[in-house]
């Protein structure tokens, strides 16, 4: 959709080489040098629709994947030869949220291959691209969640991958992951973790069956009882997305404002009936009884009993439930190799040891939480194992899960991102 | 005889201070406001010649502060919490600045050292520490509890507004202090004497000399305070975190934490801005006038 609205400068002149770049189409072709492998794309003032025909393209101009309909990324230059000698001393750096890889596994990884390992933290991903892109840092690796995978594709922040030296991709990793529909070929990622989003609860506060109700997203607009107590994620996307499919609407990428209005008008209604709080902490907040009932991440159930239980006998207590392949949204991670490296060997040699069998499942079990998308992950082996209760083994995905039919919450348009954060906006402001 | 230059000169350090660390970050600020996004990485792009700006993010700001707009509840809910805050820190910080200054003889070295204690804490520690004091097993509730106040754990961290606006109350109140107490402390004592002399009982005394006397300290301790107030954004993330008790604060923190629309959020600030120079213009135009009436005496 056109905006008139930013159409014209105070002075009326007519816009610059570089405003007409940033704002058009033109500068996906300019910046990124894939002009003919991307389609075209909007104004990019972010109040602006990018979608070329029936396709759908996001900020970087690439068209977007569905989990229905992958989109194969360009490569903007040729991976690395195979076969070269990793490189050996100095720094290797890490782009991560804080706290979110094991540093024993980082610690290993620098002793096998002669570097030091250093994490360079961010806030989240989008503050993250932006000093990426910036130049002002330069890392070898960094973490990525898959909506932001255009962005770094078209701005050329990470290099094409020779899975040459990713061996355990295709050895280790879920079936449905090692090609999977947001970067078909694995181009330029590797899975890291997987989570599904559902409710998270504990049953010496919560009376309600919440598994068995014919629609458990109700729960929240039933919740009176629990007033003060009852959270959702701290999310633009997850929120929204849980009232859609409270309603049965099955898209979560939509971008019809109807339904987004609609599902914001929904969530406004958890202030009257339950004060609803937003946050990002439930896998501490549910165990430390300062919450009640909460849309989570099924990895903050492992990540309470592996490491945040003040009384262990507290796990029996709590349960997890979402909807299932189809119904409900589950999500991955991602590692790419920035294309600032100075170790490119040394950065494929690392996302191949992350996906490494027992790092893997070191990490996860030993201090992440979240799940790698490894075969020999099961759920009845962590229970047997004792790793964590009968009643949170749903809370460990199966390679079933994550699929062609599966919801994921995707890249969206510019238009459609300015839409849902307007739309969470909204919400936030307790309107 | 010195050059004329050489007392201006010393103001140059301010000057040249204001100019680089609050002048110049304002007006990055504004270019983000009235430029454009990247369309590929989705950041700012500032219009440092406002030849070249665009109105329509403010425009769009602006009409979500009418009646039935997006940004109005919480507006007026920000105004509110601030307005409460500073009463309560007017109240409680009045008596305690008044004792310090004119009463506090030989304890006030040690009443002003346990007055700048809470600086050397930072802010945010201080809030997450009251976090565990509320929280329901937290000392707090047992304490009410114990005594039989309550009878079952009170929920202060439930997303309540009396938590957020005694959290403001509790954070700030030792910025207000301060300064009410040194203008306080720079009453004439012979003054209130004079008027108790004249007959004035020690409230009217109060009331008519210490009290208009002590106002441009008030001011002073009420813009320092209430500036920052305005655009806080971390306090009712930590003792509440329910929408329904947001501040304005937190609408520019959602735009600038990723999204589309950073320049939303600078075009919130703008705005906040500009009805914050209301406020400040007043602070200046009154002590224009003291100063004026000073040098008349």
């Amino acid at each position: 959709m056109h905006n008139p609205r930013r159409d014209t400068t105070l002075s009326g002149r007519p816009r610059s080489r570089r405003q007409f770049l940033l704002e058009s189409g033109g500068a996906v072709a300019a910046l990124s040098g894939a002009g003919g492998l991307l389609a075209g794309c909007g104004t990019g003032t972010g109040a602006s629709t990018a979608s070329s025909g029936s396709k759908l393209v996001g900020p970087g101009g690439v068209e977007l994947s569905r989990p229905d309909h992958p989109v194969t990324l360009p490569r903007w230059e040729n991976p690395i030869e195979s076969g070269l000698a990793p490189e050996s001393g100095g720094e290797f750096t890490v782009f991560n949220y804080t706290d979110y890889i094991y540093p024993k596994v980082l610690k290993d990884f620098g002793q096998k291959y002669g570097v030091t390992v250093k994490v360079l933290p961010f806030d989240n991903i989008a503050s993250g691209i932006t000093q990426l892109a910036s130049g002002s840092i330069k890392p070898d690796v960094m973490n990525l969640t898959t909506d932001h995978l255009d962005q770094i594709v078209a701005a050329k922040l990470a290099k094409p991958l020779n899975l040459d030296y990713v061996p355990n991709l295709k050895k280790n990793v879920w079936p449905s992951l090692v090609s999977p529909f947001y970067d078909p070929e694995s181009r330029y990622t590797v899975p890291y973790t997987v989570t599904a989003t559902g409710i998270y609860w504990r049953t010496d506060q919560v009376s309600d069956d919440i598994a068995g109700m014919a629609n458990p997203w109700d729960v929240f607009w039933q919740s009176q009882a629990y007033s003060g107590n009852v959270t959702v994620l701290d999310e633009v996307r997850e929120s929204i997305a849980m009232a859609l499919l409270r309603k049965g609407h099955t898209d979560i990428n939509t971008e019809d404002p109807k339904l987004i209005d609609q599902a914001v008008s929904d969530l406004q209604q958890l202030y009257g009936i339950c004060n609803v709080r937003t946050l990002d902490t439930q896998w501490q907040k549910i165990p430390e009884n300062k919450a009640y009932l909460s849309q989570a991440w099924s990895g903050d159930p492992l990540a309470s009993v592996f490491y945040d239980l003040q009384r262990p006998s507290d796990a029996k207590l709590l349960r997890f439930w979402w909807p299932g392949k189809g119904k409900g949204p589950t999500s991955n991670d991602t590692w790419f190799v920035c294309s600032t490296t100075s170790k490119p060997v040394i950065s494929h040699l690392f996302l191949n040891y992350l996906l490494d069998n027992g790092v893997a499942y070191s990490n996860f079990v030993d201090f992440n939480g979240y799940q790698p998308p490894i075969n020999e992950i099961q759920p009845a082996e962590l229970v047997t194992k004792g790793l964590i209760p009968e009643n949170l083994a749903n809370t460990v995905l199966t390679a079933n899960d994550i699929g062609p039919t599966s919801l994921q919450e995707c890249a969206l348009t510019n238009a459609g991102q300015a839409l849902w954060q307007n739309g969470y906006s909204r919400f936030k402001s307790g309107a | 005889m010195y050059p004329r230059w050489l007392w201006p000169a010393f103001a140059l350090p301010g000057v040249a201070w204001l100019l680089i660390l609050f002048l110049l970050p304002f007006y990055a600020v504004v270019g983000v406001a009235f430029g454009s996004v990247d369309p590929i990485l989705l950041t700012a792009v500032p219009a440092w010649n406002p030849l070249d700006w665009h109105l329509g993010w403010v425009i769009q700001v602006l009409s979500g502060l009418k009646p039935g707009g997006v940004y109005l509840d919480v507006f007026v809910r920000t105004v509110e919490y601030v307005l409460i805050s500073l009463a309560g820190c007017v109240l409680i910080g009045y008596p305690v600045a008044y004792y310090i200054a004119r009463h506090a003889s030989r304890t006030k070295s040690l009443m002003l050292i346990l007055l700048v204690l809470p600086f050397w804490i930072s802010y945010l520690m201080r809030m997450l520490a009251w976090v565990n004091l509320l929280s329901p097993d937290g000392y707090v509730n047992r304490v009410l509890v114990s005594t039989h106040v309550i009878s079952q754990p009170y929920g202060f961290l439930d997303g309540k507004s009396s938590t957020v606006i005694w959290a403001l109350v509790y954070g700030y109140i030792p910025y207000f202090i301060l300064p009410l107490y040194a203008s306080l402390d720079r009453i004439d004592r012979s003054v209130i004497e004079a008027a108790r002399d004249l007959g004035a009982s020690p409230f009217r005394a109060f009331l008519h000399v210490t009290l208009p006397l002590s106002k441009i300290g008030l001011l002073g301790g009420a813009v320092l305070i209430v500036l920052p107030m305005f655009g806080d954004y971390y306090t009712p993330n930590i003792v509440s975190n329910a929408p329904t008790t947001s501040m304005i604060g937190n609408q520019i923190d959602l735009y600038f934490h990723g999204g589309p629309q950073p320049t939303i959020g600078a075009a919130i600030t703008i705005i906040l801005s500009a009805f914050l120079v209301v406020l400040m213009g007043y602070y200046m135009w009154t002590i224009h006038r003291a100063s004026r009436e000073l040098r008349s005496l």
